[in-house]
């Protein structure tokens, strides 16, 4: 097992006016009101927790008008390893709700210096959010919030070889929330959440695999970050820190559960920034 | 009535297993599907892309899949638009216009495949456009048919013919799909023909009978007659001389002079065709002529007593001709087109000149039996553009004798 070739260097968002203000999720209830004070403890629990597993932390600030800008993973698809140096490529949220991070999110990585290629603006996408790196393709979730097509546009936009993959619960509305990659063989996956055809591809894809049941799934264990050999997860049920164990990962659980409220647990809260895109390795990926 | 519209998918379909999907889908809504193109990415970054063609039972079925399918990054294929140019004098069409097959074609009017109503071949497109902004109606106009100010479809962009489809599955015409021989088992291509035939009653189609002279010369007008009595054929074109021959030997007794029973020549039997059309033409028509008894039999007597439509297409050599007789041939053309509409299947027995002529008219989608004892009609008529027709290359009179038997007529 080789470690991800990713997961150190992240951008997150600090809850300055987090709140579940509206409801574009199963898990989202207007009446359910956030602790601020805990939500930033909380968060900056994560922070830290992340830094000491070796990762570095980013900051971007939000606006009162965009409170589900912490979820920063949705900011957009990364490719650091871009030829002509790193490449950002903007979501388009699905929800009205969420449409005015896109251009905060890309203010920032344009005054960071990266290429900002935008997709065309009928198709919706919602970044890492949805589309994941793994085993040389990136794995890219469709329905809910992502169109299917966004993903053929984004492997045009950066060479990478896509697998989408339909999304058939509403309460797993994105792949960060049904597939969780731990190592360059391992990865945690939400069967329940993928149509059959999407099952067939992710058992083919991942040679090493922790399947979760249902149960599992819905607890949000697979929205994790994983930092070198550190898993940060956001509920750790105890089959699944068994098994992650016993493949010799150390596991942190990391109480996000104001976030949860809003539908988002560790993983929603970050975006990785060293994740490398563009062709795998030769041979690992069948044609088209 | 089925509808068929052309749909593409890109990106990385195969290791996504979305093409298989998207093909799962349309069979499991009950739709099918042809790939018109299949454009696999060689390496795992090249996309593929796929043209899917999709057919439905009805628009709404296809709307209702559309929507199911575009969910999956199925959308509908772009096409350009047909260009139009206006005629601007009547009987000549613009420079450039689309010249047309006898195939189901289809015309990209404002982004919808709007069907040609009536293929023929060697023709125009004109585009009628709908009452109130209703669907354009798009027909083959022949040449001399069109007006001023028509708008006709110029160029090859906008439009598309279909390919026959391969029947699927056996079926008792596949051997006839074969080249045309005069060494095939007559039996079964007779029992093809029956079998068909009943098909086109059941299917409600009309049956359209061609006639040459030779019909009449080898004994097989009474069979025909008797086909047309037994309701089996529903419009016949012929020319001046089957009728002629058909009204001598039932008047008669001899076609051409010769005696239909005994075969031998008869005193002044050279005159009796020409004493024939003189009487009917002293009668003023065909149906006068039945009516006032002068003709108790044969297919031009049961046509006319059971109203049905016949057209008789006038030539230089016609004596006479019979007053039914249209000799102005674009005339006969015309009326000819008139009739075409409904005809599923069209027997051409024993003519060469009124099969290509009739040929020329029918859509392809017709099925057209070539019955004569000369095998190079068939060849003449396939090429000329009626692809579709089959061929069983025997002596029409004793052919149509068994044919009438089978049927029950």
């Amino acid at each position: 097992m080789a470690e991800l070739e990713w997961g150190r260097r992240y951008l997150m968002c600090p809850p300055e006016h987090f709140g579940v203000l509206y409801e574009i999720n199963p898990w989202m209830h207007e009446e359910v009101a956030v602790d601020p004070d805990r939500a930033l403890a909380q968060w900056e629990g994560l922070r830290d927790t992340l830094v000491a597993a070796g990762a570095t932390v980013e900051l971007v600030h939000q606006t009162a008008e965009v409170p589900d800008m912490v979820f920063s993973a949705n900011a957009g698809i990364v490719n650091a390893s871009a030829v002509g140096g790193p490449q950002f490529v903007p979501s388009h949220f699905r929800h009205a709700e969420r449409q005015g991070e896109t251009e905060q999110f890309a203010t920032w990585f344009d005054d960071a210096g990266w290429t900002v290629d935008r997709l065309p603006t009928e198709l919706d996408h919602e970044g890492a959010g949805d589309a994941l790196p793994f085993g040389g393709v990136l794995v890219s979730g469709y329905r809910f919030r992502s169109d299917q097509q966004a993903a053929t546009h984004l492997s045009r936009l950066t060479g990478a070889p896509v697998r989408s993959v339909e999304l058939v619960d509403e309460r797993l509305y994105h792949v960060d929330i049904t597939f969780c990659p731990l190592s360059d063989r391992h990865a945690m996956g939400a069967p329940m959440a993928w149509d059959r055809y999407g099952r067939q591809v992710m058992e083919a894809l991942v040679p090493e695999p922790l399947w979760l049941t249902d149960d599992e799934a819905l607890s949000f264990c697979a929205n994790s970050v994983v930092v070198g050999t550190t898993v940060v997860m956001p509920v750790t049920p105890v089959r699944v820190g068994r098994q992650l164990e016993a493949w010799g990962f150390d596991v942190v659980t990391c109480d996000v559960s104001e976030f949860l409220k809003a539908g988002g647990g560790c993983r929603c809260l970050t975006l990785a920034l060293d994740t490398p895109l563009g062709p795998g390795p030769a041979g690992t990926t069948g044609p088209g | 009535m089925a509808v068929t519209e052309t749909y593409e998918l890109e990106g990385h379909i195969v290791d996504s297993l979305l093409l298989a999907k998207v093909l799962d889908l349309v069979l499991e809504s009950g739709a099918d599907y042809r790939l018109e193109l299949v454009d696999i990415g060689r390496t795992a970054t090249d996309s593929s892309r796929v043209v899917i063609e999709i057919t439905a039972e009805d628009d709404e079925h296809l709307l209702r899949l559309a929507e199911q399918l575009q969910v999956h990054g199925v959308n509908p294929l772009q096409h350009d638009p047909a260009v139009l140019e206006e005629a601007a004098t009547d009987g000549v069409l613009p420079t450039g216009f689309h010249s047309t097959t006898n195939l189901a074609t289809e015309v990209n009017i404002g982004g919808r495949w709007v069907p040609v109503v009536n293929p023929e071949m060697d023709c125009g497109i004109v585009v009628v456009p709908g009452a109130d902004g209703g669907p354009a109606e798009v027909r083959t106009v022949p040449m001399h048919r069109v007006r001023a100010g028509d708008q006709i479809v110029v160029g090859g962009l906008g439009v598309r013919v279909r390919a026959p489809r391969a029947p699927k599955g056996a079926s008792s015409f596949e051997f006839m799909d074969s080249d045309v021989s005069s060494e095939k088992p007559k039996g079964l291509q007779l029992t093809a023909l029956v079998e068909r035939l009943q098909a086109a009653r059941e299917a409600g189609e009309k049956v359209l009978v061609v006639c040459g002279p030779a019909v009449v010369h080898t004994g097989g007008a009474p069979e025909v007659a008797r086909l047309v009595r037994a309701g089996w054929i529903d419009v016949l074109f012929a020319g001046n001389g089957f009728a002629t021959h058909d009204i001598e030997s039932n008047v008669l007794g001899t076609s051409l002079g010769v005696s239909v029973t005994s075969g031998a020549g008869t005193e002044g039997g050279h005159s009796n065709h020409l004493r024939v059309i003189n009487e009917i033409r002293g009668h003023g028509s065909i149906a006068a002529a039945v009516e006032a008894g002068y003709v108790g039999g044969g297919v031009m007597y049961e046509l006319t007593k059971r109203g049905l439509p016949f057209v008789l297409g006038g030539s230089i050599r016609d004596d006479g001709p019979l007053p039914d007789t249209t000799t102005d041939v674009v005339a006969a053309a015309d009326r000819m087109r008139e009739l075409v509409p409904g005809v599923g299947v069209a027997l051409m027995l024993a003519t060469t000149l009124h099969a290509i002529a009739t040929g020329n008219l029918l859509p392809g989608a017709v099925d057209t039996w070539c019955i004569d004892i000369n095998q190079a009609v068939v060849t003449k008529l396939a090429d000329r553009g009626s692809h579709q027709a089959r061929g069983i290359v025997t002596d029409v009179g004793p052919f149509l004798r068994q044919l009438a038997d089978q049927l029950g007529a």
